[in-house]
């Protein structure tokens, strides 16, 4: 599972992810962290099994947190040129057989590098 | 070529039902499989497409008159405005220009696309007033539906070929072939390749003025040949118009191409009438046989040197081979969208709905494309550069800061023995570490430097300047051999000239 956590200001000196880490004992996998003027971004992987319990932990150091999909095609405007395919760093986006363009959400690590790659706006990172 | 069938008889055969049309990939494999000569007694027509972003064009709109009457001067439609340089009331909207405030993401594009999708748009009109079109104003909304005539017209579409770009620089660029990732990272290249309409007709045998075509959806015409035709070098061009009213969104889309601007997509068909055997084999085009050069768009001059010649196959593959590496490729067009350009064509004229139009006149073989010229020449890095003062990276700060004074400069090279740049440091670094009483020139200097080359246009090194707010730009050549420098008092020395 993936989960991205958001941070406030008064928390990012704080070692959350550690303690997490020693609380669920959850082997937490950072695949991306970045901060900004009044908040952190990290973008973590966890073991399936051990999701709820790290999830509950965020929750309770006052981490928001958010679990799902982080980027969508809109398939109204997607013209399926695959542009994107060349811009992503994990290789998360491909073409099928028929050429239409998918995301593999496994894969995908919410860097938002196709967002202003793709010509007809059909990329959505969600907020 | 001795002609088998004349364009009489095959739209006979089309009003009939009895025709037998196939998309240019179909002709590929039937001609691969079954050889030309019966290809070309059993095919009748060969139907072409391509779906891309097709800069030149746009859009005449014919309002009627208002009540009073008004001399449109000022005009724009959802906040991108049309050029009005015609009657009262007609305009033509372009699809690059784009709205102020909205950049990228909506330029005359979209509004065309908005309109096809028959949402409102909102005029916004003003004018000097005169004795006859007495009206200063006028604001007001309208659809497809409510204009008189919407034209499309564009002056160049549906490029023979075009070619690959990919990026040698060490930071991503944003150019109108989209996102290029920095150090030859990704590729990505235009057009359908063996499905292109006038790769399948490569000498404008049935392409003419008076072709009718597929144009966004709807039925279109081929009007002449566009501008930048370029015959001789296979890289040909057509001026195309058509009813926007026919037309459906899904064939003509706004294009946004960040920290570019914004374009058209358009679905463009052409069928080829296969008359000849000649024609037959020419629609036979495999994409292995349509070759086009991998260009280096980080380079900012017009005459940007091949780093090889590849083929739509290569490029439709999805790799491309580049000094032992292998760069993943995608198009900017759609081939998705571009076969079902070809389909549709096909279905009309399967259909009976769609017959052939024998051209009145054949488009030029022989135009050759000009570049532009120039009374004053343009200045490039190497122009303004200066010799630089170099130091080596084991000096101490205290000896580059007497040469700062000797010298009078403001920059500092860091070189090798071999003269290859390593760093850079400038009279403010030099100042801080004599301060603070830093001795050694290693733990001050700037080791990632932002370089030139020497056939940079000015212009372009004042962008990277400003991009990365630095104020020099040491000039290297491919193997980072330091040749000079490129200041901000160089450049601003040029403004006084």
């Amino acid at each position: 599972m993936k989960a991205r956590l958001r941070f406030d200001k008064e928390k990012t000196s704080e070692p959350i992810i550690a303690s997490v880490i020693l609380r669920t004992k959850a082997p937490i996998n950072i695949l991306r962290a970045e901060v900004y003027e009044s908040t952190g971004e990290v973008l973590i992987e966890v073991p399936d099994d051990k999701a709820e319990s790290t999830i509950s932990a965020f929750k309770q150091m006052g981490v928001d947190v958010h679990v799902g999909h982080f980027i969508e095609i809109l398939r109204e405007k997607c013209i399926d040129c695959g542009h994107c395919i060349t811009v992503c760093p994990v290789d998360a986006i491909s073409a099928q057989s028929d050429l239409t363009v998918e995301i593999d959400q496994n894969k995908c690590v919410d860097c938002g590098a196709c967002v202003d790659a793709c010509p007809t706006r059909a990329i959505k990172l969600s907020e | 070529m001795k002609n088998i069938r004349t364009i009489e008889e095959i739209n006979e055969k089309i009003s009939k039902g009895t025709i037998n049309v196939v998309t240019a990939e179909e002709m590929t494999e039937i001609v691969k499989s079954n050889g030309i000569e019966v290809a070309a007694k059993d095919v009748d027509i060969v139907t072409t497409g391509t779906f891309g972003a097709m800069c030149s064009s746009g859009l005449f709109l014919n309002f009627g008159h208002a009540d009073p009457p008004i001399k449109m001067e000022h005009v724009n439609l959802n906040g991108v405005e049309a050029y009005h340089g015609n009657a009262a009331v007609d305009v033509y909207l372009g699809v690059t220009k784009m709205h102020p405030e909205r950049n990228f993401d909506y330029g005359g594009g979209h509004v065309i696309e908005d309109l096809v999708a028959g949402k409102e748009i909102e005029l916004d009109a003003t004018a000097y007033g005169t004795d006859c079109y007495p009206r200063k104003s006028v604001k007001t909304t309208f659809t497809l539906q409510d204009v008189n005539q919407a034209i499309l017209c564009n002056p160049r579409n549906a490029y023979q070929k075009y070619n690959a770009a990919t990026n040698g620089r060490d930071d991503v660029i944003y150019t109108y072939m989209g996102k290029l990732l920095p150090n030859y990272s990704n590729v990505s290249y235009s057009g359908a390749g063996e499905l292109n309409p006038l790769t399948n007709d490569p000498d404008y045998e049935t392409i003419g003025v008076g072709t009718r075509i597929f144009l966004g959806g709807g039925i279109g015409y081929v009007t002449g040949h566009g501008t930048q035709h370029d015959p001789t070098n296979k890289f040909g061009t057509i001026m195309v118009q058509g009813d926007l009213k026919q037309m459906d969104s899904k064939f003509l889309r706004g294009a946004t191409y960040t920290n570019y601007g914004t374009s058209l997509y358009v679905g463009l068909g052409i069928p080829i009438p296969i008359l000849n055997e000649g024609l037959a084999k020419k629609t036979s085009i495999s994409d292995e046989e349509i070759k086009t050069n991998l260009l280096d768009y980080g380079i900012p001059r017009r005459g940007r040197p091949s780093l090889k010649e590849t083929d739509y196959a290569e490029l439709k593959s999805g790799k491309l081979k580049l000094k032992e590496r292998e760069i993943p490729v995608q198009p900017l067009s759609s081939l998705k969208i571009a076969r079902e350009v070809a389909s549709t064509l096909k279905k009309w004229i399967d259909d009976g709905k769609f017959l052939i139009a024998s051209p009145t006149q054949r488009l030029s073989v022989t135009e050759v494309c000009r570049s532009m010229k120039i009374t004053k020449e343009a200045i490039f890095a190497q122009n303004v550069m200066i010799p630089t003062v170099t130091c080596n990276i084991d000096e101490d700060t205290e000896t580059v800061a007497r040469r700062i004074i000797e010298k009078n400069v403001n920059h500092v090279v860091v070189v090798d023995d071999g003269g290859i740049l390593k760093g850079i440091v400038t009279s403010f670094d030099i100042t801080k570490a004599v301060a603070k009483k830093e001795e050694k020139l290693s733990n001050v200097v700037t080791r990632q430097v932002v370089t030139t080359s020497p056939e940079e246009p000015i212009d372009s090194c004042v962008r990277k300047l400003k991009k990365h707010d630095i104020s020099a730009l040491p000039v290297v050549d491919s193997e980072k051999k330091i040749l000079g420098i490129v200041t901000s008092e160089q450049i601003s020395r040029l403004l006084g000239e």
